[in-house]
């Protein structure tokens, strides 16, 4: 794709602006809605794993069932850097993210030559290994099944790492991410992952060496998850085992898809829908929101493949009568 | 040491009769239609919880349970494929696996909320119940053997369920036709054949045979609402491992794992991975899968 500069980042300005406005001022009104100081960091953090599993899912067309990998791997590295390293965060948040990076090396490497149905089989397979790893081989390490428990007060060189300081650091952290999301969309290497989804064996004809491509973006949906999973520990300094499990996993998958694959903006708020549904609306539910949840996504799925960003197009349609 | 390696051989056997009753399953219904199902764990949860009702309630009993759970099963998968599968067949693959995903979460959420989280207890009927004094049979033992009679019902159960569906796919009209459907449906669709209703009934029976190792195995596994993902991704791997779509195959490499856990059980650091390091090891060197058919998902 060859375009100015100048209309690039016109294009990006608008809604990375109302992004950043948004986040910012969430702490002003998302008490007026039922939320919680605390569950709006939460949200963040799983609109940054959200954006980059909507690269590799929405852009890329594949659908990984063990993503909980890549947060779990970064999770528990930065538990361990800041519980024997520092408890200064950019070193534990660095090493968290590189061996995340890592782990979509290997993983990528081994799944990726494979379809669609094999892919999610064999990412969901890979995950689980890690997950059951954590629980018994590396249990020295990981603390088994009670997880990595007594880490330090996060420190940002001098800055206590608690309650607003962890918002915001998170906050600013996401409008970076969905910036560079919006950028690799938009660039000739996000055009290369679109191809790849509309018929990779075509493109691999036209002489692209589409594995490398796939893994770049299988790697880079990665560093999203990575962050993700560093940040949250940095929010929350403990490194619970699940999070490296399929429900981790399964979850990112759902938020995705309820907003709407394939938009960025649908699975952000993919993610704070089912956030907000899991804390606040639950409240109601009971015990049984995940089967309500579970309703929800089944009908989405079945009625809705475009997810809430559909259904808003959908309305959006109607009330202009068609629009023809 | 030639008791322990027999039991450890056995204790393997056992294992792999599980997971060959769900993988076969996934087998069929990937073979035929194309489908992988992700409900496929969720539907033997449903058949150990349906079990434990019948076997226990006032008007069933075990041999009630035995009879009517894979009957239900079957009416339960003609009813999903029907009902929901159908209409997934000209949507792309990641929709398949997105719905029967929600669908297995539906399903263990429901289970939870009515029965709770916590394990059932599946008490074996009396004459399935004790053990076996293995020895008595077997000269080549040493000493004192026994075995718990339940578990070799199981495995003998489940060996004769994987005669039963080869016959049934080998020598009947029935089973001609989804072979080859296996093999090109498009052309038996041409042949005029009507194979939407006969991958209705492959796809129930697929639910069926996950019934039989409900009712089966579930006094042997627990019973809880998570217990159908559980054994869901190793019966994913046994269906890799053996070759997407091959039914000798998912029998063999469901064998595979089963000793493989049992023969490394002493080491529990590898009896957990053991089944995913074999499966790393066939995707570097037999891509395919150890019986899969050249070109099909490799």
């Amino acid at each position: 794709m060859i375009s100015d500069n100048a209309s690039f980042y016109k294009k990006d300005i608008l809604p990375v602006t109302t992004f950043a406005v948004v986040l910012l001022t969430m702490p002003f009104w998302f008490r007026y809605i039922g939320g919680y100081s605390g569950l709006d960091t939460k949200i963040v953090i799983w609109i940054i794993f959200a954006i980059g599993f909507d690269i590799l899912l929405g852009y890329m067309g594949f659908l990984s069932f063990g993503h909980a990998a890549f947060f779990g791997t970064s999770a528990y590295f930065t538990g361990l850097m800041l519980l024997h390293y520092s408890n200064n965060i950019l070193p534990a948040i660095t090493v968290g993210v590189i061996s995340a990076i890592i782990m979509a090396f290997i993983i990528g490497f081994l799944t990726l030559k494979r379809t669609g149905i094999y892919f999610s089989i064999l990412t969901l397979a890979f995950g689980e290994m890690l997950h059951s790893m954590v629980l018994s081989t590396l249990q020295d390490w990981t603390g088994g099944d009670n997880g990595l428990t007594g880490l330090p007060t996060p420190m940002l060189f001098d800055i206590k790492m608690q309650g607003d300081n962890v918002f915001y650091l998170t906050v600013i952290v996401a409008i970076v991410m969905y910036y560079i999301a919006r950028r690799i969309i938009g660039s000739p290497f996000g055009l290369m992952l679109k191809a790849i989804k509309s018929n990779q064996v075509r493109l691999e004809y036209t002489g692209v060496h589409v594995a490398r491509y796939k893994l770049m973006g299988f790697v880079i949906s990665a560093v999203y998850a990575g962050v993700a999973g560093a940040l949250m520990i940095v929010y929350e300094p403990y490194v619970a085992s699940e999070f490296m499990g399929w429900h981790l996993s399964g979850q990112v998958v759902i938020m995705t898809v309820l907003g709407g694959v394939g938009t960025l903006f649908g699975p952000m708020l993919g993610a704070a829908f089912m956030l907000y549904f899991e804390n606040v609306v639950s409240v109601y539910l009971g015990a049984q929101w995940l089967l309500v949840l579970g309703a929800i996504f089944m009908a989405t799925v079945i009625f809705l493949p475009g997810g809430f960003v559909e259904a808003g197009s959908r309305i959006k349609k109607a009330l202009t009568g068609g629009g023809k | 040491m030639v008791n322990s390696i027999f039991l450890q051989l056995l204790t393997g056997l056992q294992l792999g009769a599980i997971y060959v009753l769900i993988s076969l399953g996934l087998a069929l219904i990937f073979g035929t239609l194309g489908v992988v199902n992700f409900a496929h764990g969720a539907m033997f949860m449903v058949a150990a919880y349906l079990g434990v009702v019948i076997s226990q309630a006032e008007w069933g009993g075990w041999g009630m349970a035995i009879v009517l759970v894979p009957i239900i099963l079957f009416g339960l998968g003609l009813l999903m494929e029907r009902g929901l599968i159908r209409f997934f067949y000209t949507r792309p693959h990641t929709d398949q696996i997105l719905v029967t995903f929600g669908l297995a979460i539906v399903l263990q959420e429901g289970f939870k909320w009515y029965f709770g989280a916590n394990n059932l207890p599946f008490a074996t009927p009396d004459w399935g119940s004790g053990i076996m004094r293995l020895h008595e049979y077997l000269p080549f033992l040493e000493g004192f053997v026994a075995y718990p009679k339940w578990r070799l019902i199981l495995t003998a159960v489940s060996l004769i369920t994987v005669a039963l569906l080869f016959a049934l796919l080998q020598f009947t009209t029935f089973g001609l036709v989804v072979r080859a459907g296996m093999r090109d449906s498009e052309m038996l669709r041409l042949l005029g054949v009507n194979i939407s209703q006969r991958f209705a009934i492959v796809f129930a029976l697929g639910v069926a045979i996950a019934g039989i190792a409900g009712v089966f195995g579930g006094p042997v596994t627990q019973v809880d609402p998570g217990i159908g993902m559980v054994f869901l991704v190793p019966s994913f791997l046994v269906v890799v491992i053996g070759g997407m779509g091959s039914l000798p195959g998912a029998v063999l490499a469901s064998f595979i794992i089963g000793l493989a856990i049992s023969f490394t059980a002493t080491i529990p650091a590898l009896a957990n991975i053991i089944v995913y390091l074999i499966a790393i090891l066939i995707l570097l060197f037999r891509p395919r899968g150890l019986l899969g058919q050249k070109g099909v998902m490799e």
